[in-house]
Formats: structure tokens, C-alpha cells, sequence
């Protein structure tokens, strides 16, 4: 095999693969390595490439194949490491196992696609009246005590998607602008006259209120259109229009 | 040709049942032996096919059913437009390999031969009805065991569990201890 043939290989996303088995039996069928004769560290020096390969795609490995790429590694450095063999000690072979669970899956997965052909025919075949009505809007009726958990939890989670919505309620939010409060001001703040905050923002005001028109009250004062009096901190605001208030406006 | 009327009885049953009616109930129902039905059965499909029907009387399940012909999928698929569901996944074909074989089996059981986690697989699979909880493993923390069902059987037209593509072998392999495995080569090596 050439360098060609191997890199276009690594191309081969790991989407592709259902799990580390799969994609060692790719990797076995690609190098022609016989299952019951597997070079342990060729192997894991190929899948590792593959795993390694897809890290730098910045693709998400699965658990699984980090597992299988562990096992490998430990399997590989067994197989490197000399033996030590004991009289009647049977040598166990690290790669037993794995051979065994890629046989197994083999085998699945040839029948998974001996089930795929029969499905292929058989989505063809329609039979009457049977499964299909499986299919019609209106469900069957289960029979009491037939109900699977399945079929509960279906009808719980249809219970929850029917729940009617809870009474809600709109809160309009009030706004009021400085220049709203500038305008009810210039009827409250007469020429020649001296009004009180307390006054201007009456008995038991909301907090809004306090704020936009102690804010107006800065604002005003910036301007020079009204002058203030407090006798000492947190006592009353007198309030008095100047004459500037009637030239800017 | 002119159908018996054991023939046109057969027919009817099989027509109206809401379940593949298998040769015990056809026997019963009509009143005769078995043989008489399965003669019945093959009077009625020759007629089919003379006559050149677009039906035909087929087994499946345990029992009999009339199927329309593969020829006229594309045609009566267009009845389910939208309602039926799409061809499985090769994770749910492996997971669903793995269940009827070694049925009744655990989560976990299937996981360690997959090799991957198959938790929205076997979802898949009991929403399309394809396999059922049929108990729990009186082991630590009861795991759930999975069954195929009969929709199972109809969906890859089996007509019962018997009839799945024979491979004794697996049993063996599940249990055989791997020095076991190394004498014989089960699959051919020319397999992959």
C-alpha cells in the first residue's frame, strides 16, 4: 500500500464507524490482516493514527474508542515487554478477548445486514388490514393491563404538550420622561411662588415617580431654571422657577 | 377456475382478520384438517397469480396474511405518505440483530457487543414498537430485559422467531471461552 492509498484512508470520518469494533474491523479488512492472527501493535499503531487523526479534525471521539485505544496501548506494550513463562503456567494471550468480541460483532453486523435486505423487501409488501393501520391518525385502543411503559409514558407526555397555559398577566411598564415631568412642572412651579418636592410628587408616591422627577429637578437646576433650598440634609426641597425658565422655553 | 368453498372461506378469514391467522385457527374457523388448508392456501394463491392479481396470501408472523405484491410498493406507499416511518439505522439494524438473537437480553449485554453505548437505538427500536421490555434480570439493580415483538416478525417478514437466518454458531460464541474460538473458524477468513 502506497502513502497515497493510507492518507486518503485517515479521510474516512469516525461518523461513519458504530464504535471501535467497526472501525477495527475497517482497519483489519484495509491492511488484510486475518482476524485470528492480529499483529497487536500494527493494529493499535493504526487505530491510535485514527483516533489521533480525528482529534486533529476537531471531531468528537466517543468515550468508546478512547476505551479501545487504552486497551490497545496496554496490549501492545504486553505483547513488546519479554514473558516470563512458569512451568505449567498457561500463557494468556492478550489478544483472546478482543478476538473474540470482533468475531461476535462480525457476526451481528452481518446479520444487521442480512435484516436490512429484508427490509428493503419487505417495506414493499403491504398487508391488509395489520400493521398498517399502525400508521393511521387514530390509534388502536390498548387493552387494560396491556399498557407497555412506553405506552404511559406516551400518554403522559401527550398529558403535559395538552397542559392548558397558566393565567398570565401583562404589566405595562409606565415611563415617564424628563421632559413629561419638565411639562407637568411648569404648572406646579409658578413664577413668584415656592413649592415643596413633597408637594410636586404628592402623598404616597411610587418610586418611579420620586425618581424621574428628583431627576427632573436635576435636570432643571442644570439648567438654571429653578433654584433649591434645603435647611439642612434630607429636609424639605423648596423649589422656586427663575426667570430663565420663561426666556429658554 | 372456480375457488372450493373452503378456498373462498380461507380467503374471506384471512381478509378480515385484524391478525395473521395461523393454520390452527384456520382450522378451527373452517372446520377442517390441516392439510385441507394448506391446499386451500395454495388454490388461492395460484389463483392470484392466474388471474393476475396484485395480491398474494403470505406468512408471516405466525401466520397467514393478504400482502400486496412488491411491485405496487411505490403505488400504496403513497396511502402513508408522511405517516410511515423511515428505514432503520445501522445502529438500530446491530442493536436489533443483537436482541433477537440473544433475547431476552440487558442493556449492557448488547453494549458489550456493539462496543458503543445503544441507549437511543433501543429507543428507537421500543417506539417503533420493534422490541418490548419483557422483564428485569434478577440481578443487582434489575436491569431491563428486551424481547423482539410481533411487529418485529411482520416488519422483516419472518414468520416466527425459528425463521431468523441460522447462525447456531452465536449461542456458542457468546458462552465459548476464547482458546475455543482460536480452532475454529466459523465464518471463513475470506469473510472480511
Amino acid at each position: 500500500m502506497n502513502e497515497q492509498t493510507v492518507s486518503t484512508g485517515y479521510r474516512i470520518e469516525l461518523d461513519a464507524f458504530e464504535g471501535p469494533l467497526d472501525l477495527l474491523l475497517y482497519l483489519l479488512r484495509r491492511d488484510e490482516i486475518d482476524i485470528y492472527d492480529i499483529p497487536v501493535a500494527h493494529v493499535a499503531d493504526q487505530f491510535l493514527k485514527y483516533i489521533r487523526r480525528a482529534r486533529e479534525l476537531d471531531l468528537d471521539i466517543a468515550s468508546e474508542y478512547l476505551v479501545m485505544a487504552a486497551t490497545l496501548t496496554k496490549m501492545k506494550s504486553k505483547a513488546l515487554l519479554p514473558t516470563h513463562k512458569f512451568d505449567g503456567e498457561e500463557e494468556a494471550d492478550p489478544g483472546a478477548e478482543l478476538r473474540r468480541q470482533l468475531i461476535l460483532y462480525r457476526t451481528f453486523r452481518m446479520i444487521a445486514e442480512e435484516l436490512q435486505k429484508s427490509e428493503e423487501t419487505w417495506t414493499e409488501i403491504y398487508t391488509s388490514p395489520g400493521e398498517r393501520e399502525r400508521w393511521s391518525s387514530d390509534k388502536t385502543e390498548i387493552e387494560p393491563g396491556q399498557a407497555s411503559l412506553l405506552d404511559l409514558l406516551k400518554a403522559l407526555s401527550s398529558l403535559s404538550e395538552g397542559e392548558p397555559e397558566l393565567p398570565s398577566q401583562r404589566i405595562q411598564r409606565t415611563l415617564l420622561t424628563i421632559s413629561e415631568c419638565i411639562g407637568t412642572l411648569e404648572h406646579r412651579i409658578l413664577p413668584g411662588r415656592t413649592i415643596s418636592f413633597r408637594e410636586i410628587i404628592g402623598p404616597e408616591p411610587a418610586r418611579l415617580k420620586i425618581v424621574s422627577y428628583f431627576i427632573t429637578i436635576l435636570e432643571l437646576m442644570r439648567r438654571g431654571w429653578i433654584n433649591c433650598h434645603q435647611a439642612y440634609p434630607f429636609s424639605e426641597i423648596q423649589l422656586q422657577r427663575t426667570e430663565r425658565w420663561s426666556v429658554d422655553s | 377456475m372456480i375457488l372450493d368453498r373452503l378456498a373462498r372461506e380461507v380467503e374471506a378469514l384471512i381478509f378480515a382478520s385484524e391478525r395473521p391467522l395461523s393454520v390452527e385457527q384456520l382450522c378451527e374457523y373452517t372446520g377442517s384438517g390441516e392439510d385441507s388448508i394448506h391446499q386451500a392456501l395454495d388454490r388461492l394463491n395460484k389463483s392470484f397469480l392466474d388471474q393476475q392479481h396484485a395480491l398474494m396470501i403470505i406468512e408471516v408472523a405466525g401466520g397467514f396474511r393478504i400482502a400486496t405484491d412488491r411491485e405496487f410498493g411505490d403505488v400504496v406507499s403513497q396511502l402513508f405518505e408522511g405517516r410511515k416511518p423511515g428505514k432503520l439505522s445501522r445502529a438500530a439494524l446491530e442493536t436489533m440483530a443483537v436482541i433477537a438473537y440473544s433475547q431476552p437480553c440487558t442493556r449492557i449485554a448488547i453494549e458489550s457487543i456493539r462496543g458503543v453505548n445503544c441507549d437511543s437505538a433501543i429507543r428507537t427500536l421500543l417506539e417503533r414498537d420493534m422490541i418490548k421490555i419483557s422483564g428485569r434480570m434478577e440481578t443487582p439493580g434489575r436491569p431491563l430485559l428486551y424481547s423482539t415483538t410481533r411487529a418485529f416478525l411482520e416488519y422483516f417478514g419472518l414468520s416466527n422467531l425459528d425463521h431468523l437466518p441460522r447462525f447456531d454458531e452465536i449461542e456458542e460464541l457468546l458462552g465459548m471461552s476464547s482458546s475455543e474460538l482460536e480452532e475454529r473458524d466459523l465464518f471463513g477468513t475470506g469473510e472480511e
